[in-house]
């Protein structure tokens, strides 16, 4: 029997579970758990994918999916159930939603349940410019969309609020300021709040208790690991040289014909060392990703260079222009030598293998192609070998890309990448379409795999914490800028920009202190991106762009203000 | 007994379950197929020799005017397939040699003719024009620009699939990346875009025959028995007429649905 928490039974909470059990089919999604929540408690529940998080809200909430079999009894009071992803009807006006939903629970008109909705969306913190009843939903961006979500759920006033993944998807450090706010008013009106998510998500930050389903058992969640699985080694030489790299897309040609274009990654310079691993953190829209492409030529930065150990990549990269007979050459200006030095991995791993061929084909093409002095006969014992690394089973080889599922993609990714025993490694979100378990168990195989072939690798992601924990140094993007670069134990203690400090709070689960939205690509303020959101930001902000300086050896900064108390 | 552990990660191949979009084309096919053996021994199930329409049964007659209609949408159909797909590629090739701006006016062409009620164009043509064959290519135009506009569409995505930036990645030279990766898995999307102009020349060369201004009387068309049983008022020849034009439409969309749905990630 699971006892998860036994609080003062002197009254009845609104949620109390007895041995509750939850089948699918002959597989045990929860084993006899007893639960209870009090009035203004907040719980979390966290569980990687398909461990039964959506059946037992859907349990408590009295609407059970399709094919799961209910054991035990659950009592909760008076309760409203967010459901996955938020399901608001995309195309039907807020205002008439908002009316439907609160008024069916509380029986008001049209205005009233509006003014509720509006006193809602304050307390959600979101400014009364923004509050357009008369849009639907997929006319708002997905931070307001579940803002609303949130409101309309303070205006009902429901006695036990149900959230299944609260906003998902969104930023960390807006996901974990709505969760900090919504937990807030479950606080002060004594509602008693579930939420369910996956571990990665930050929902414990909020929760005053967090339960984690792990083998159909709801238990106290592991720790995550703090450290690196073997102490770092000090890395070498810089290999590596990024020089004012800078991307621009071409946009649709403006009045007159004029040629635009738009700019998303700006100047950036970096050294990347012998043995070194370098964390490029940031969230949506700051360019880590475009950066980590533009590194491996993929295709090549529209402004600036990249240099692999001493060669010009961004020259070699370049497609030959029509007629130009250095196409034909086998291996022009020796691009075909970088990249099997430099290798890729993609955020999807599923997307990133071709369809018509088995994985092993697709193998043995790369090895074709970046390892010709590999024999056709040994090219089967060095896929196997490479699997086996990554952590699949050689047989792996045999199998379709459809017929992996998303961690053995990932897995089969890494393999790939290591066919051509590379030195470097430039991973794009390598485990993102990963969760709890698998996500850990993929970035110990990568963090073994660099240790053990002393690889350098370049770790775009938006996970503040998880990124620096095994990395030598940390680069934190905005906007395509470069706003702090430091070692990453500084970056883990003692962050200096805004930006930075915001990110190391969201993944603490601490409430970050930066308000709003990222601004758009299409629509970024003048002068520093950050300033429309940032607790330091005064009027010379909107001035000037702020430079990088260093302000301790090895420790980069560009704020105007970095040295500012907020309130100063 | 119950499982409490997730299955370890190299675990067997799960069967594959069947995707949708799969009987139903599978079942459009094996109609098709049917009719069309059904419409080439229909001479045998009229009375011998000669074969006279109005003479036969009625179920005989429509067999034999689908012979004339499934024919022509076959000539019709791998026209415009071909046509449209070769617009599609025309897109794709002048946007990799003149840019950006000479592909989306191309295709943007098609996309805006593929909302035009171009089938009228049919029997204007029927009306006009005397040879069979001029007809079958201005049919073809008609549902060329549709085709165009979903082979392209398909085309495009498939250009920024993940898996050709892997490819790249993993030092294949452009031409290599088109043979090993672009064509194989290009194919069966335009197949499906091609197929899609089956059941829009079916149906434009029906509502031309059905006026009167399609083909000609000696062809046989089930929308000219169509028409004709209609003005009759004879509801024994409109019926088998109207129900295997119905079937063939259905099949012919089901085959080109079952081959769209067949190349989608599940």
């Amino acid at each position: 029997m699971t006892d998860a928490s036994v609080f003062g039974a002197t009254k009845p909470a609104p949620v109390e579970t007895e041995a509750l059990t939850l089948m699918l089919g002959d597989r045990v999604l929860l084993d006899r758990a007893t639960l209870r929540v009090e009035r203004g408690q907040v719980l979390a529940v966290t569980g990687g994918a398909g461990s039964g998080k959506t059946a037992l809200l859907g349990a408590l909430a009295g609407r059970l999916p399709a094919g799961i079999d209910m054991a035990g009894t659950a009592r909760v009071d008076g309760h409203l159930l967010i459901a996955q992803g938020g399901r608001l009807a995309p195309r039907r006006p807020l205002a008439l939603q908002v009316a439907e939903v609160v008024g069916h629970h509380l029986g008001l008109d049209l205005r009233s349940s509006l003014r509720r909705m509006a006193d809602g969306l304050d307390r959600m913190g979101v400014p009364a410019a923004a509050r357009r009843f008369d849009l639907p939903p997929e006319q708002l961006p997905e931070s307001l969309r579940w803002a609303c979500l949130f409101a309309m759920a303070v205006a009902v006033g429901p006695v036990v609020l149900l959230a299944d993944a609260p906003a998902a998807g969104l930023d960390p450090t807006v996901r974990l300021r709505l969760l900090h706010r919504l937990a807030d008013w479950a606080r002060a009106d004594g509602v008693a709040l579930v939420l369910a998510g996956r571990p990665e998500d930050g929902l414990a930050g909020p929760a005053d208790r967090v339960l984690a389903l792990r083998r159909a058992r709801l238990l106290p969640p592991n720790p995550a690991r703090t450290e690196p699985l073997e102490p770092l080694e000090p890395p070498g030489a810089a290999r590596l040289h990024a020089r004012g790299v800078g991307m621009s897309y071409p946009l649709a040609p403006g009045p007159g014909g004029t040629a635009r274009s738009l700019p998303v990654l700006h100047g950036i310079d970096l050294d990347l060392r012998t043995g070194e691993t370098l964390a490029l953190l940031g969230e949506t829209g700051s360019a880590k990703a475009t950066l980590a492409r533009s590194l491996l030529c993929l295709p090549p930065p529209t402004a600036g260079a990249v240099v692999w150990m001493g060669r010009d990549l961004t020259a070699t990269a370049t497609p030959p222009a029509a007629g130009d007979a250095r196409g034909d050459d086998s291996d022009r200006g020796g691009v075909r030598r970088a990249r099997r030095d430099l290798q890729p991995l993609f955020p999807d791993p599923a997307a990133s293998f071709d369809p018509a061929m088995t994985i092993g084909t697709q193998f043995s093409l790369v090895l074709e192609s970046l390892r010709p002095d590999i024999a056709a006969d040994r090219r089967d014992h060095r896929i196997d070998e490479a699997l086996e690394e990554a952590g699949l089973r050689p047989e792996a080889a045999l199998r379709w890309p459809s017929a992996l599922s998303v961690a053995e993609a990932a897995h089969a990714g890494l393999a790939r990448a290591i066919l051509s025993e590379p030195r470097v490694l430039v991973a794009d979100e390598p485990a993102s379409s990963l969760s709890a378990e698998e996500r850990e168990t993929f970035l110990d195989t990568l963090m073994g795999v660099r240790d053990r072939r002393r690889l350098s690798l370049v770790l775009a992601t938006e996970r503040y914490d998880e990124g620096l924990r095994d990395a030598h140094r940390g680069v934190v993007m905005l906007a395509g800028r470069v706003v702090e670069s430091a070692d990453a134990g500084t970056l883990r203690t003692a962050p200096l920009h805004p930006y930075s400090r915001a990110m190391l709070a969201a993944a603490h689960g601490e409430r970050p202190a930066l308000e709003g939205d990222a601004p758009s690509a299409f629509a970024q303020p003048a002068g520093c991106p950050l300033r429309r959101r940032c607790p330091l930001a005064r009027e010379f902000c909107a001035q000037a762009v702020p430079t990088l300086e260093e302000v301790a050896p090895g420790h980069h900064v560009a704020c105007h203000y970095w040295d500012t108390p907020a309130d100063g | 007994m119950a499982e409490y552990d997730q299955p370890p990660l190299s675990h067997p191949v799960p069967p594959e379950t069947p995707r949708a979009g799969f009987a139903r084309g599978l079942s459009g096919a094996a109609i098709l197929a049917a009719l069309a053996l059904a419409c080439a021994a229909a001479p045998l199930m009229a009375d011998g020799s000669a074969v006279h329409r109005l003479d036969a049964d009625p179920v005989a007659a429509a067999l034999l005017d689908g012979r004339g209609s499934l024919s022509f949408a076959l000539l019709a159909a791998v026209l415009g397939g071909l046509l449209g797909i070769g617009w599609a590629l025309l897109a794709g090739i002048l946007g990799t040699l003149a840019g950006n701006r000479a592909e989306r006016r191309t295709i943007a062409a098609a996309q805006r003719m593929a909302g035009w009620p171009l089938a009228l164009l049919v029997p204007l043509a029927g009306g006009l024009m005397g040879p069979v064959w001029l007809l079958a290519l201005v049919t073809a135009l008609t549902a060329a620009p549709a085709v165009a506009a979903l082979a392209h569409a398909e085309l495009s995505s498939l250009m920024r699939a993940e898996f050709l930036t892997a490819a790249r990645a993993a030092g294949l030279p452009e031409g290599e990346v088109v043979r090993r990766h672009l064509i194989p898995n290009l194919t069966r999307p335009l197949l499906a875009a091609g197929v899609l102009a089956l059941p829009r020349v079916l149906a434009a060369e029906s509502f031309a025959s059905l006026l009167g201004l399609g083909l000609p009387p000696a062809l046989g068309s089930w929308g000219a028995s169509v028409g004709l049983a209609a003005r009759l008022g004879d509801p024994v020849a409109f019926v088998p007429s109207a129900l295997l034009l119905a079937l063939a439409l259905w099949a012919a969309c089901a085959i080109a649905d079952g081959i769209a749905a067949g190349h989608r990630k599940p």
